[in-house]
Protein backbone atom coordinates (compact mmCIF):
# COMPACT_ATOMS: atom_id res chain seq x y z
CA UNK A 1 0.00 0.00 0.00
CA UNK A 2 2.97 2.46 0.98
CA UNK A 3 3.98 2.86 -2.49
CA UNK A 4 5.50 6.53 -1.64
CA UNK A 5 7.74 7.76 0.68
CA UNK A 6 5.14 10.71 1.46
CA UNK A 7 3.55 9.36 4.52
CA UNK A 8 6.05 8.81 6.56
CA UNK A 9 7.29 12.10 6.15
CA UNK A 10 3.79 13.74 6.90
CA UNK A 11 3.91 11.60 9.98
CA UNK A 12 7.24 12.17 10.98
CA UNK A 13 8.48 15.42 9.35
CA UNK A 14 5.73 18.46 7.86
CA UNK A 15 2.63 18.61 9.40
CA UNK A 16 2.38 15.47 12.15
CA UNK A 17 5.46 14.86 14.37
CA UNK A 18 8.64 17.50 14.25
CA UNK A 19 6.90 20.55 12.57
CA UNK A 20 3.73 19.94 15.32
CA UNK A 21 6.12 19.40 18.24
CA UNK A 22 7.93 22.75 17.50
CA UNK A 23 4.14 24.57 16.93
CA UNK A 24 2.98 22.98 19.79
CA UNK A 25 5.35 24.02 22.61
CA UNK A 26 5.46 27.98 20.64
CA UNK A 27 1.82 27.64 21.54
CA UNK A 28 2.45 26.80 24.96
CA UNK A 29 5.33 29.32 25.11
CA UNK A 30 3.01 32.06 24.07
CA UNK A 31 0.20 30.83 26.48
CA UNK A 32 2.60 30.87 29.65
CA UNK A 33 3.94 34.19 28.38
CA UNK A 34 0.55 36.20 27.70
CA UNK A 35 -0.68 34.67 31.03
CA UNK A 36 1.86 36.03 32.72
CA UNK A 37 1.58 39.50 30.90
CA UNK A 38 -2.41 39.43 31.60
CA UNK A 39 -1.42 39.10 35.73
CA UNK A 40 0.71 41.75 35.28
CA UNK A 41 3.75 39.17 35.77
CA UNK A 42 7.40 39.37 33.43
CA UNK A 43 6.53 35.54 32.69
CA UNK A 44 8.91 33.09 31.46
CA UNK A 45 10.87 33.09 28.05
CA UNK A 46 8.94 31.85 24.92
CA UNK A 47 10.84 28.98 24.60
CA UNK A 48 10.40 27.82 28.30
CA UNK A 49 8.61 24.81 27.05
CA UNK A 50 11.29 23.66 25.01
CA UNK A 51 13.72 24.21 28.11
CA UNK A 52 11.43 22.07 30.59
CA UNK A 53 11.37 19.17 27.93
CA UNK A 54 15.12 19.02 27.53
CA UNK A 55 14.76 19.25 31.18
CA UNK A 56 12.67 16.32 31.55
CA UNK A 57 14.62 14.64 28.86
CA UNK A 58 17.86 14.81 31.03
CA UNK A 59 16.06 13.29 34.68
CA UNK A 60 15.41 9.83 36.06
CA UNK A 61 12.25 7.95 35.14
CA UNK A 62 11.21 6.57 38.58
CA UNK A 63 8.86 4.12 38.25
CA UNK A 64 6.73 3.23 42.01
CA UNK A 65 6.96 0.08 43.76
CA UNK A 66 3.46 -0.90 43.55
CA UNK A 67 2.42 0.57 39.93
CA UNK A 68 2.19 -2.13 36.93
CA UNK A 69 5.65 -1.24 35.24
CA UNK A 70 4.84 -1.86 31.54
CA UNK A 71 1.87 -0.31 31.53
CA UNK A 72 2.61 2.56 33.36
CA UNK A 73 5.83 3.56 30.83
CA UNK A 74 4.12 1.92 28.02
CA UNK A 75 1.45 4.65 28.49
CA UNK A 76 2.50 7.91 27.09
CA UNK A 77 4.52 6.32 24.50
CA UNK A 78 1.17 5.06 23.35
CA UNK A 79 -0.10 8.82 23.83
CA UNK A 80 2.55 10.51 22.05
CA UNK A 81 2.66 8.11 19.43
CA UNK A 82 -1.48 8.63 18.45
CA UNK A 83 -1.07 12.28 18.20
CA UNK A 84 1.78 12.31 16.14
CA UNK A 85 -0.39 10.63 13.60
CA UNK A 86 -2.86 12.52 14.41
CA UNK A 87 -1.29 16.02 13.38
CA UNK A 88 -0.87 14.04 10.27
CA UNK A 89 -4.10 13.63 9.41
CA UNK A 90 -5.75 17.21 9.29
CA UNK A 91 -5.30 19.51 6.56
CA UNK A 92 -3.71 22.77 6.06
CA UNK A 93 -5.58 25.04 3.83
CA UNK A 94 -3.66 25.45 0.99
CA UNK A 95 -0.43 23.81 1.88
CA UNK A 96 -1.14 20.00 2.78
CA UNK A 97 -4.01 17.92 2.25
CA UNK A 98 -3.30 14.07 3.87
CA UNK A 99 -3.63 10.95 2.02
CA UNK A 100 -6.83 9.63 2.35
CA UNK A 101 -4.90 5.99 2.68
CA UNK A 102 -3.78 7.67 6.43
CA UNK A 103 -7.60 8.48 7.07
CA UNK A 104 -10.63 10.35 7.20
CA UNK A 105 -12.53 12.36 10.23
CA UNK A 106 -13.60 9.42 11.85
CA UNK A 107 -10.30 7.82 12.36
CA UNK A 108 -9.29 11.37 13.85
CA UNK A 109 -12.12 11.76 15.96
CA UNK A 110 -10.91 7.96 17.55
CA UNK A 111 -7.38 9.19 18.00
CA UNK A 112 -8.62 12.25 19.67
CA UNK A 113 -10.14 10.32 22.61
CA UNK A 114 -6.48 8.63 22.93
CA UNK A 115 -4.74 11.22 25.31
CA UNK A 116 -7.56 10.85 27.75
CA UNK A 117 -7.94 7.48 27.48
CA UNK A 118 -3.56 7.08 28.00
CA UNK A 119 -4.56 9.35 31.00
CA UNK A 120 -6.97 7.63 32.76
CA UNK A 121 -4.89 3.90 31.83
CA UNK A 122 -1.53 6.01 33.45
CA UNK A 123 -3.43 7.39 36.43
CA UNK A 124 -4.56 3.83 37.40
CA UNK A 125 -1.43 2.17 36.69
CA UNK A 126 0.20 4.27 38.70
CA UNK A 127 -1.09 2.81 42.03
CA UNK A 128 -1.59 6.10 43.46
CA UNK A 129 -4.43 7.60 45.17
CA UNK A 130 -4.73 10.80 43.14
CA UNK A 131 -3.94 9.01 40.25
CA UNK A 132 -7.21 7.12 41.00
CA UNK A 133 -8.91 9.92 41.44
CA UNK A 134 -7.81 11.77 38.45
CA UNK A 135 -8.64 8.78 36.47
CA UNK A 136 -12.47 8.87 37.56
CA UNK A 137 -12.46 12.99 36.98
CA UNK A 138 -11.19 12.09 33.33
CA UNK A 139 -13.36 9.91 32.55
CA UNK A 140 -16.57 11.48 33.86
CA UNK A 141 -14.66 15.02 32.12
CA UNK A 142 -14.42 12.86 28.47
CA UNK A 143 -17.56 10.99 28.85
CA UNK A 144 -19.13 14.87 29.21
CA UNK A 145 -17.51 16.41 26.23
CA UNK A 146 -16.75 13.87 23.85
CA UNK A 147 -20.84 13.82 23.23
CA UNK A 148 -20.91 17.33 21.98
CA UNK A 149 -17.61 17.00 19.82
CA UNK A 150 -18.70 14.05 17.95
CA UNK A 151 -22.36 15.87 17.16
CA UNK A 152 -20.72 18.97 16.10
CA UNK A 153 -18.34 17.21 13.49
CA UNK A 154 -21.28 15.61 12.16
CA UNK A 155 -23.23 18.80 12.00
CA UNK A 156 -20.07 19.85 9.95
CA UNK A 157 -19.85 16.71 8.32
CA UNK A 158 -23.81 16.77 7.34
CA UNK A 159 -23.97 20.54 6.30
CA UNK A 160 -21.07 19.63 3.23
CA UNK A 161 -22.59 16.18 2.41
CA UNK A 162 -26.19 18.05 1.56
CA UNK A 163 -24.93 20.73 0.37
CA UNK A 164 -22.43 18.74 -2.75
CA UNK A 165 -25.73 16.58 -3.10
CA UNK A 166 -25.22 13.93 -1.13
CA UNK A 167 -25.61 12.99 2.35
CA UNK A 168 -23.00 12.95 4.60
CA UNK A 169 -19.15 13.37 4.06
CA UNK A 170 -16.50 12.40 6.25
CA UNK A 171 -13.24 13.78 4.18
CA UNK A 172 -11.84 16.69 5.42
CA UNK A 173 -10.13 18.07 2.38
CA UNK A 174 -14.07 17.78 1.16
CA UNK A 175 -15.26 20.21 3.97
CA UNK A 176 -12.90 22.26 3.39
CA UNK A 177 -13.00 22.40 -0.14
CA UNK A 178 -16.96 22.66 0.25
CA UNK A 179 -15.77 25.87 2.35
CA UNK A 180 -13.29 27.43 0.00
CA UNK A 181 -16.76 27.57 -2.53
CA UNK A 182 -18.93 28.28 -0.22
CA UNK A 183 -18.32 30.89 2.15
CA UNK A 184 -16.30 29.57 5.67
CA UNK A 185 -18.35 28.00 8.22
CA UNK A 186 -17.91 30.83 10.37
CA UNK A 187 -19.87 33.25 8.86
CA UNK A 188 -22.87 31.22 8.16
CA UNK A 189 -25.96 31.49 10.89
CA UNK A 190 -26.39 27.65 10.64
CA UNK A 191 -23.47 26.52 11.82
CA UNK A 192 -23.19 29.22 14.86
CA UNK A 193 -24.41 26.96 17.72
CA UNK A 194 -22.04 24.30 16.71
CA UNK A 195 -19.25 26.72 16.52
CA UNK A 196 -20.22 27.78 20.25
CA UNK A 197 -20.12 24.06 21.32
CA UNK A 198 -16.89 23.38 19.67
CA UNK A 199 -15.33 26.76 21.48
CA UNK A 200 -16.48 25.17 24.92
CA UNK A 201 -15.07 22.01 23.93
CA UNK A 202 -11.62 22.74 23.22
CA UNK A 203 -10.74 23.87 26.46
CA UNK A 204 -12.01 20.58 28.14
CA UNK A 205 -10.17 18.78 25.48
CA UNK A 206 -6.53 20.73 26.58
CA UNK A 207 -7.20 20.65 30.21
CA UNK A 208 -7.76 24.31 30.64
CA UNK A 209 -8.44 25.90 33.75
CA UNK A 210 -11.97 26.02 34.28
CA UNK A 211 -11.86 22.42 33.18
CA UNK A 212 -9.03 20.85 33.92
CA UNK A 213 -10.55 18.96 37.06
CA UNK A 214 -8.65 15.78 36.42
CA UNK A 215 -5.28 17.18 36.54
CA UNK A 216 -6.32 20.09 39.69
CA UNK A 217 -2.77 20.78 40.91
CA UNK A 218 -4.13 22.23 43.56
CA UNK A 219 -6.49 19.62 44.24
CA UNK A 220 -5.08 16.38 43.00
CA UNK A 221 -1.58 17.06 42.52
CA UNK A 222 -1.68 16.75 38.89
CA UNK A 223 -3.98 13.49 39.37
CA UNK A 224 -2.40 10.97 36.48
CA UNK A 225 0.73 12.68 36.27
CA UNK A 226 1.38 12.66 39.94
CA UNK A 227 4.31 9.87 39.69
CA UNK A 228 5.91 10.56 36.63
CA UNK A 229 8.92 12.31 36.40
CA UNK A 230 11.81 12.28 33.44
CA UNK A 231 11.44 11.07 30.03
CA UNK A 232 8.21 9.53 30.55
CA UNK A 233 7.26 13.37 32.20
CA UNK A 234 8.65 14.80 29.18
CA UNK A 235 6.26 12.56 26.65
CA UNK A 236 3.13 13.50 28.54
CA UNK A 237 4.25 17.13 27.83
CA UNK A 238 4.94 16.11 24.32
CA UNK A 239 1.53 14.47 23.90
CA UNK A 240 -0.17 17.54 25.13
CA UNK A 241 1.32 20.16 22.61
CA UNK A 242 0.35 18.11 19.75
CA UNK A 243 -2.82 17.97 21.65
CA UNK A 244 -2.95 21.21 21.58
CA UNK A 245 -2.16 21.43 17.60
CA UNK A 246 -4.17 18.64 16.52
CA UNK A 247 -7.35 20.31 18.43
CA UNK A 248 -6.60 23.80 17.74
CA UNK A 249 -5.87 22.55 13.47
CA UNK A 250 -9.20 20.72 13.41
CA UNK A 251 -11.02 23.57 14.53
CA UNK A 252 -9.59 25.56 11.81
CA UNK A 253 -10.31 22.66 9.21
CA UNK A 254 -13.83 22.77 10.29
CA UNK A 255 -14.78 26.40 10.66
CA UNK A 256 -12.83 28.89 9.22
CA UNK A 257 -9.97 27.42 7.06
CA UNK A 258 -10.01 29.98 4.05
CA UNK A 259 -6.72 31.02 3.64
CA UNK A 260 -4.17 31.80 0.29
CA UNK A 261 -1.81 28.63 -1.07
CA UNK A 262 1.76 28.32 -0.74
CA UNK A 263 3.76 30.00 2.65
CA UNK A 264 1.15 32.48 2.65
CA UNK A 265 -1.19 30.02 4.08
CA UNK A 266 0.85 28.29 6.18
CA UNK A 267 1.43 31.73 7.70
CA UNK A 268 -2.55 32.34 8.06
CA UNK A 269 -2.58 28.82 9.65
CA UNK A 270 -0.70 29.66 12.62
CA UNK A 271 -1.88 32.91 13.15
CA UNK A 272 -5.45 31.07 13.15
CA UNK A 273 -3.83 28.98 15.58
CA UNK A 274 -2.23 31.52 17.97
CA UNK A 275 -5.45 33.44 17.86
CA UNK A 276 -7.42 30.28 19.15
CA UNK A 277 -4.79 29.46 21.40
CA UNK A 278 -4.53 32.82 22.92
CA UNK A 279 -8.54 34.30 23.14
CA UNK A 280 -9.87 30.26 23.65
CA UNK A 281 -7.27 29.21 26.28
CA UNK A 282 -5.05 32.08 27.75
CA UNK A 283 -7.77 34.47 28.34
CA UNK A 284 -10.00 31.79 29.68
CA UNK A 285 -7.83 30.34 31.78
CA UNK A 286 -6.24 33.32 33.36
CA UNK A 287 -9.98 35.09 34.65
CA UNK A 288 -11.85 31.77 35.99
CA UNK A 289 -11.58 29.86 38.26
CA UNK A 290 -11.85 25.60 38.34
CA UNK A 291 -15.07 24.31 37.81
CA UNK A 292 -15.99 21.03 39.77
CA UNK A 293 -16.58 17.97 37.96
CA UNK A 294 -20.51 17.92 38.44
CA UNK A 295 -20.59 21.23 37.33
CA UNK A 296 -18.63 20.35 34.47
CA UNK A 297 -20.79 17.26 33.55
CA UNK A 298 -23.81 19.30 33.90
CA UNK A 299 -22.41 21.91 32.24
CA UNK A 300 -21.30 20.07 29.17
CA UNK A 301 -24.75 17.56 29.20
CA UNK A 302 -26.61 21.17 29.42
CA UNK A 303 -25.48 23.51 26.72
CA UNK A 304 -22.72 22.61 24.25
CA UNK A 305 -24.92 18.87 23.95
CA UNK A 306 -27.90 21.46 23.30
CA UNK A 307 -25.92 23.54 21.12
CA UNK A 308 -24.34 21.29 19.04
CA UNK A 309 -27.99 18.91 18.64
CA UNK A 310 -29.80 22.43 17.42
CA UNK A 311 -26.99 22.72 15.45
CA UNK A 312 -27.40 19.10 14.04
CA UNK A 313 -31.72 19.58 13.80
CA UNK A 314 -30.89 23.33 11.30
CA UNK A 315 -28.69 21.73 9.29
CA UNK A 316 -31.32 18.66 8.36
CA UNK A 317 -34.14 21.39 8.17
CA UNK A 318 -32.56 24.18 6.59
CA UNK A 319 -30.74 21.88 4.09
CA UNK B 1 32.57 13.42 16.27
CA UNK B 2 33.48 13.03 19.78
CA UNK B 3 33.52 16.95 19.99
CA UNK B 4 29.64 17.41 18.24
CA UNK B 5 28.09 14.93 20.23
CA UNK B 6 30.40 17.13 23.51
CA UNK B 7 28.91 19.95 22.28
CA UNK B 8 25.62 18.86 22.01
CA UNK B 9 25.19 17.34 25.41
CA UNK B 10 26.84 20.60 26.89
CA UNK B 11 24.43 22.79 24.81
CA UNK B 12 22.06 20.57 26.31
CA UNK B 13 23.27 21.23 30.21
CA UNK B 14 22.48 24.94 29.66
CA UNK B 15 18.75 24.45 28.11
CA UNK B 16 17.54 22.04 30.84
CA UNK B 17 19.31 24.36 33.40
CA UNK B 18 16.95 27.41 32.77
CA UNK B 19 14.09 25.16 33.70
CA UNK B 20 14.22 24.60 37.93
CA UNK B 21 10.97 23.05 38.78
CA UNK B 22 10.15 24.10 42.54
CA UNK B 23 8.56 22.32 45.23
CA UNK B 24 7.32 23.12 48.88
CA UNK B 25 7.89 20.84 51.39
CA UNK B 26 6.49 21.82 55.18
CA UNK B 27 8.77 19.94 57.89
CA UNK B 28 6.50 21.44 60.73
CA UNK B 29 7.06 25.17 59.89
CA UNK B 30 4.29 27.66 61.64
CA UNK B 31 3.14 28.79 57.88
CA UNK B 32 5.33 32.33 57.93
CA UNK B 33 8.07 30.89 55.32
CA UNK B 34 5.21 29.12 53.79
CA UNK B 35 3.23 32.38 53.60
CA UNK B 36 6.66 34.42 51.99
CA UNK B 37 7.37 31.21 49.68
CA UNK B 38 3.87 31.16 47.68
CA UNK B 39 3.69 34.70 47.69
CA UNK B 40 7.20 34.83 45.72
CA UNK B 41 5.02 32.45 43.12
CA UNK B 42 2.13 34.23 43.42
CA UNK B 43 2.48 37.79 43.42
CA UNK B 44 2.86 39.87 39.99
CA UNK B 45 6.11 41.86 41.69
CA UNK B 46 7.88 38.79 42.91
CA UNK B 47 7.35 36.79 39.79
CA UNK B 48 9.82 33.26 39.70
CA UNK B 49 8.53 32.51 36.74
CA UNK B 50 10.87 34.47 34.59
CA UNK B 51 13.53 32.14 35.92
CA UNK B 52 12.01 29.36 34.34
CA UNK B 53 10.35 28.16 37.77
CA UNK B 54 7.42 26.44 37.95
CA UNK B 55 5.87 25.30 41.22
CA UNK B 56 4.75 21.57 40.93
CA UNK B 57 2.13 19.79 43.23
CA UNK B 58 4.65 16.68 42.84
CA UNK B 59 7.96 15.62 44.77
CA UNK B 60 8.54 13.64 41.54
CA UNK B 61 8.44 16.51 38.76
CA UNK B 62 10.66 18.82 41.52
CA UNK B 63 14.15 19.96 40.60
CA UNK B 64 14.83 22.37 43.66
CA UNK B 65 13.23 21.68 47.24
CA UNK B 66 12.32 24.21 49.27
CA UNK B 67 12.01 23.19 52.79
CA UNK B 68 10.49 25.16 55.94
CA UNK B 69 9.81 24.38 59.45
CA UNK B 70 12.09 22.73 62.31
CA UNK B 71 11.71 19.25 61.47
CA UNK B 72 9.47 18.05 64.08
CA UNK B 73 9.52 14.53 65.45
CA UNK B 74 5.67 14.00 64.13
CA UNK B 75 6.73 14.65 60.95
CA UNK B 76 10.02 13.80 60.91
CA UNK B 77 9.82 10.30 58.57
CA UNK B 78 7.18 11.69 55.91
CA UNK B 79 9.71 14.55 55.12
CA UNK B 80 12.52 11.94 54.77
CA UNK B 81 10.27 9.85 52.43
CA UNK B 82 9.06 12.76 50.58
CA UNK B 83 12.34 14.01 49.80
CA UNK B 84 13.91 10.26 48.79
CA UNK B 85 11.12 10.43 46.15
CA UNK B 86 11.92 13.83 44.48
CA UNK B 87 14.70 12.11 41.79
CA UNK B 88 18.42 13.30 41.56
CA UNK B 89 19.43 15.69 40.36
CA UNK B 90 18.21 17.76 43.21
CA UNK B 91 18.78 20.72 45.46
CA UNK B 92 17.78 21.67 47.90
CA UNK B 93 16.71 25.07 49.97
CA UNK B 94 16.72 25.64 53.59
CA UNK B 95 14.14 28.26 54.13
CA UNK B 96 13.64 30.03 57.70
CA UNK B 97 16.10 30.04 60.79
CA UNK B 98 14.26 26.63 61.61
CA UNK B 99 15.82 24.02 59.39
CA UNK B 100 19.28 26.07 60.90
CA UNK B 101 18.94 26.04 64.54
CA UNK B 102 15.14 25.32 65.06
CA UNK B 103 14.07 29.26 65.51
CA UNK B 104 11.79 29.96 68.31
CA UNK B 105 11.35 26.34 68.79
CA UNK B 106 15.35 25.29 69.85
CA UNK B 107 16.06 22.87 72.64
CA UNK B 108 12.13 21.55 72.60
CA UNK B 109 11.80 17.73 72.76
CA UNK B 110 9.54 17.96 69.99
CA UNK B 111 11.82 19.13 67.33
CA UNK B 112 14.63 17.37 65.68
CA UNK B 113 16.43 21.24 64.48
CA UNK B 114 19.37 21.31 62.40
CA UNK B 115 17.65 19.71 59.12
CA UNK B 116 20.93 19.15 58.12
CA UNK B 117 21.93 16.55 60.02
CA UNK B 118 19.53 14.20 57.63
CA UNK B 119 19.24 15.88 54.28
CA UNK B 120 22.12 17.96 52.54
CA UNK B 121 21.09 21.37 52.55
CA UNK B 122 22.97 23.45 49.65
CA UNK B 123 21.49 27.06 50.23
CA UNK B 124 19.95 28.07 53.52
CA UNK B 125 17.86 31.45 53.65
CA UNK B 126 17.72 32.58 57.58
CA UNK B 127 14.99 34.76 58.78
CA UNK B 128 11.61 34.48 60.32
CA UNK B 129 10.03 34.70 57.94
CA UNK B 130 12.96 35.45 55.13
CA UNK B 131 11.83 38.50 52.54
CA UNK B 132 10.77 37.34 49.48
CA UNK B 133 13.78 38.76 47.81
CA UNK B 134 16.05 36.47 50.33
CA UNK B 135 13.81 33.51 49.37
CA UNK B 136 14.49 34.53 45.54
CA UNK B 137 17.93 35.20 45.90
CA UNK B 138 17.99 31.27 47.54
CA UNK B 139 16.55 29.93 44.45
CA UNK B 140 18.83 31.71 42.22
CA UNK B 141 21.72 30.50 43.91
CA UNK B 142 20.28 27.03 44.01
CA UNK B 143 19.88 27.38 40.32
CA UNK B 144 23.41 28.39 39.78
CA UNK B 145 24.42 25.06 41.70
CA UNK B 146 21.56 23.25 40.03
CA UNK B 147 23.64 23.76 36.37
CA UNK B 148 26.86 22.10 38.05
CA UNK B 149 24.85 19.04 38.99
CA UNK B 150 23.06 18.55 35.81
Amino acid sequence: MFSSYTYPLAVLLFPGGLFALILGLALKGADRRLAARLQRRVGPPLAQPFYDLVKLARKRTMVPDVAAQPVFLGAPLIGAASMILAAALVPIAGVYTPDPVLGDLLVLLYLLTVPAVVLMVAGSASGSPFGAIGFSREMALMLAYEGPLVLVVMAVALRTGIGQGGWISFSLPEIIAYQQRHGAFLFDPVMWPALAAFIAFYPANLGIIPFDIPEAETEVLEGPLLEYSGPALGLFKVMSALKAVVVLSLGVALFMPLAPSGALGLLAHLAKLLLLMLLGVTVLRVSCGRMRIDQAFRFFLKWPLALSLLSLAIVVIVR
Amino acid sequence: MTTLIQKIADKSRQLAARSPWIYRINAGSCNGCDVECATTACIPRYDVERLGCQYCGSPRHADIVLITGPLTARIKEDVLRVYAEIPDPKVTVAVGICPISGGVFRESYAVHAPLGQFIPIDINVPGCPPRPQAIIEGVAQAIAIWRERL
